[in-house]
């Protein structure tokens, strides 16, 4: 009992000397809330594309058609923006000749340019592409039922045009019943990638500097066996991987209506993950002994498995390959089981592999960094 | 002079015994790049997206369903979405694995109602844990509403009589009476093939750079694309870890023993800043060339490039010498230069497309080097020279380093 209190003491004392530290808060509240607006706006609108996908029309068209074929393209999602020439800059640029009408009105075959910047959002282009497909669906659909003879006649009035297959969307039942906002998306992500970021160089930062200035050693002097202290600098650190999941759920719960859907089992995979990431971040703080490599791993590794794990982009537009490579990012583990939890109202049972892979990494991480906890160098 | 040299020499020898930190600082932006570049980059030219993965649900089994499911078979379309036929609990199985986008759900009497000319409604299901792919299955569906609604509309008779046979006794009528019918259809085929072969409309995709320049995104775009982002980022890192140097000594001591030599503050200084630009241009030609070497990354006419990663050096030198002057210690360094770079990479187009960014960070992004390195590398790659760029970065950077003297000389009188 003894032991435990002494080992809880010094990890809560780790602990109170991070939170005192003024850059905490950067790391832990101001750049994490960054990161989750960022990534919040932009999944509003769908993978890594604006919530509006704009369009660039010059209309040079001489008749009536190229007005009407533009009706038909509106939509919420697609903004268009009428120019009267070419502009220099744009996402996507659609032109419609001149005798756009004419040859319509000839029955002559025409292709439309739609020019697309090489840099510009692929998902945004999509989403024009296939509201231009639907247009000239609806406008050939019009002609076939109301074209025939002269054209001319066409703007008479004819009648209109039932939708008699109509399209429904939902969501697969016992899940989700409105459409999840972005911030559902990236406030996993950025807690996720944080805890990596957070933990591993702030763990690994002090862990090599209580053994570089002797603290560790002095520790010693005190009842503490040297397991007892490893077990302290692991707590220490899966305490603070904990906090800071919990700052920005809290944040994520008051200021952007974040749903986790079950609230007590996402704080279980947050949990096991952390655990996951402390022992990392003694591993590397007992073998490491420079402040900016522990610095420069911590972010390579942060990043790699944030992104293999899904943490900044849809996994979804992820190849095949890349998806089963993000099976070795301890965050791709976590992130698919909370959005087992939070998309498909998972059960502990769905989360079972997940926390089963989380907590044997764990244990493998935690052993390696045991066996090179070091008390002086 | 010469003791300027000296110094740099000194510096430059004592970072190299040590390289573990800078040669991480250089592997991460290449292994980001080459991660995102893996992941976005197409590996076929036709486009960026991986084939969607559909699991249509056919209760229907009638005509209608039948050529519903065939809009998939199209060649195009095959492309696009990777269709598999199941049942709906093993659907939401596969969705619920990540393993399917979206299920489509044919009700029953599809075919039935569509012959009766009554509204019928197809069901997309979403995948919830997906964003985007969803959503283009429900456009791809929509469209093929859309066309099914006209052929019903177009062949509304002839479908009322379909419907009205197939309930029918087979001797109910003579078969002989259908061929005025059947020569009414013939005509309207042959009226909306007009329309249909070829097609009346369509979209012919050009991929362009800003000028209007057709090209084909290839995979060394993409890599080229990001490389220069992620470089500026990291090469902020390595700057400012190598020109800490200026308050560890002013920390340590070492500054005031240096001082007892002949050597002058100027040169110390001097020496300083020049140690931090060439580090930094050296850095960024090592990425260059790693990125060349490689995902064969292209870079534009190399004296605009070579123009361009000069300048950007000089502004993190300068900018990097004056934080050191205004900071008071090595701790209050380190906690202001790792938010300051994560925030001009974040606002400056480092992390991101830039067109994806709102609108209030692409306008906060304007005051990052971020932002000007990484448009100067692209007006590069377009064999333009980046004179904005260029201009911005060394006006601004000259400013920095005009304020950085005369403060790193107050901080290092003894």
């Amino acid at each position: 009992m003894k032991t435990l209190k002494r080992i809880l003491h010094i990890a809560g004392n780790d602990l109170r000397i991070m939170v005192s530290d003024k850059v905490y808060f950067f790391w832990s509240l101001a750049f994490p809330v960054l990161f989750i607006v960022l990534f919040g706006l932009l999944y509003k609108g769908g993978g890594n594309g604006p919530a509006v996908a704009e369009l660039t029309v010059v209309n040079r068209d001489q008749g009536r058609w190229g007005a009407y074929f533009l009706e038909k393209v509106k939509s919420p999602g697609v903004e268009i923006k009428a120019v009267d020439e070419e502009p220099e800059a744009y996402n996507r640029l659609l032109v419609l000749p001149a005798d756009f009408s004419a040859k319509i009105e000839a029955r002559a075959a025409q292709s439309l340019a739609l020019k697309k910047r090489e840099d510009a959002s692929t998902e945004a282009a999509a989403r024009v592409e296939a509201r231009l497909f639907q247009a000239i669906a609806r406008v050939i659909s019009e002609l076939v039922l109301y074209g025939e003879g002269d054209l001319l006649k066409f703007w008479d009035g004819h009648p209109e045009f039932r939708e008699l297959v109509r399209v429904k969307t939902r969501f697969p039942e016992n899940t989700v019943t409105v459409v999840p906002g972005g911030f559902d998306h990236s406030i996993p992500g950025a807690t996720v990638q944080f805890i990596m970021m957070m933990v591993m160089i702030y763990g690994g930062v002090t862990v090599m500097e209580d053994r570089k200035k002797g603290v560790m050693g002095r520790m010693l002097f005190s009842p503490l066996s040297t397991g007892g202290l490893f077990q302290a600098k692991l707590l220490g650190r899966w305490a603070m991987g904990m906090i800071q999941a919990l700052i920005l759920f809290v944040v994520g719960k008051v200021f952007f209506k974040l749903d986790l859907g079950n609230v007590r089992l996402s704080l279980l995979v947050i949990a096991v993950f952390a655990l996951a990431m402390a022992a990392l971040s003694v591993f590397i703080g007992s073998l490491v002994g420079k402040e900016d490599l522990i610095i420069g791993l911590a972010v390579l590794l942060a990043n790699v498995f944030a992104a293999l794990g899904g943490c900044w982009w849809p996994i979804e537009v992820v190849p095949a390959g890349v998806r089963q490579a993000g099976m070795i990012s301890p965050a791709y583990w976590a992130m698919d089981a909370l959005h087992k939890l939070r998309f498909f109202q998972g059960d502990f049972a769905a989360i079972l592999p997940h926390l089963g892979v989380l907590l044997g990494l764990s244990a493998v991480l935690s052993g390696l960094a045991a066996r090179y906890f070091k008390i002086r160098d | 002079m010469r003791r300027l040299w000296l110094i740099l020499k000194t510096d430059a020898r004592r970072h190299l015994k040590s390289p573990l930190t800078i040669i991480i600082y250089i592997i991460i932006p290449v292994a980001m790049t080459g991660l995102i570049g893996v992941i976005f980059a197409p590996s076929s030219g036709d486009g960026t997206l991986p084939p969607i993965r559909v699991v249509l649900v056919d209760r229907d089994k009638g005509l209608a369903s039948r050529l519903f499911l065939g809009a998939f078979d199209a060649e195009q379309v095959k492309k696009m979405f990777q269709v598999t036929t199941a049942g709906e609990a093993e659907g939401r199985a596969m969705m619920e694995k990540g393993k399917a986008s979206a299920m489509v759900v044919i009700p029953e009497r599809f075919s039935l109602d569509l012959l009766e000319i009554k509204p019928v409604f197809l069901e997309v299901v979403k995948n919830p844990a997906e964003r985007f792919l969803p959503d283009i299955t429900e456009e791809f569906v929509q469209t093929t509403a859309v066309m099914l609604s006209a052929a019903v509309q177009a062949f509304e008779p002839e479908a009322r009589g379909v419907r009205a046979m197939l309930d029918a006794p087979v001797d109910a009528f003579p078969w002989e009476a259908l061929a005025p019918e059947l020569g009414k259809a013939q005509k309207k085929i042959a009226s909306a093939a007009k329309y249909l072969d070829p097609l009346l409309l369509n979209v012919k995709e050009e991929k362009t750079k800003a000028a209007g320049a057709k090209v084909n995104l290839t995979r060394t775009d993409i890599f080229s694309t990001i490389l220069p982002g992620m470089a500026i980022m990291f090469l902020l890192f390595i700057v400012q870890t190598v020109m800490r140097d200026m308050i560890s000594e002013r920390e340590d001591g070492k500054l005031r023993r240096m001082l007892t030599t002949p050597l002058r503050p100027s040169e110390l200084i001097g020496a300083r800043i020049l140690g931090g630009w060439a580090m930094g241009l050296s850095i960024l030609l090592v990425m260059a060339a790693f990125g060349t070497m490689v995902y064969n990354a292209h870079w534009g006419p190399f004296g605009y490039f070579l123009t361009l990663v000069v300048v950007v050096s000089f502004w993190s030198a300068a900018f990097f010498a004056l934080m050191n002057a205004l900071v008071r210690n090595r701790n209050q360094a380190g906690v202001l230069s790792a938010p300051i770079i994560l925030g001009f990479s974040l606002f400056g187009g480092s992390l991101m497309n830039p067109e994806a960014m709102p609108k209030a960070f692409r306008a906060v992004g304007i005051v990052t080097p971020n932002r000007w390195f990484v448009d100067g590398a692209a007006a590069v790659r377009d064999g333009r020279f980046p004179a904005v760029p260029l201009l911005i970065l060394a006006v601004s950077g000259l400013i920095l380093l005009l304020l950085a003297v005369p403060a790193l000389r107050r901080r290092s009188t003894v």
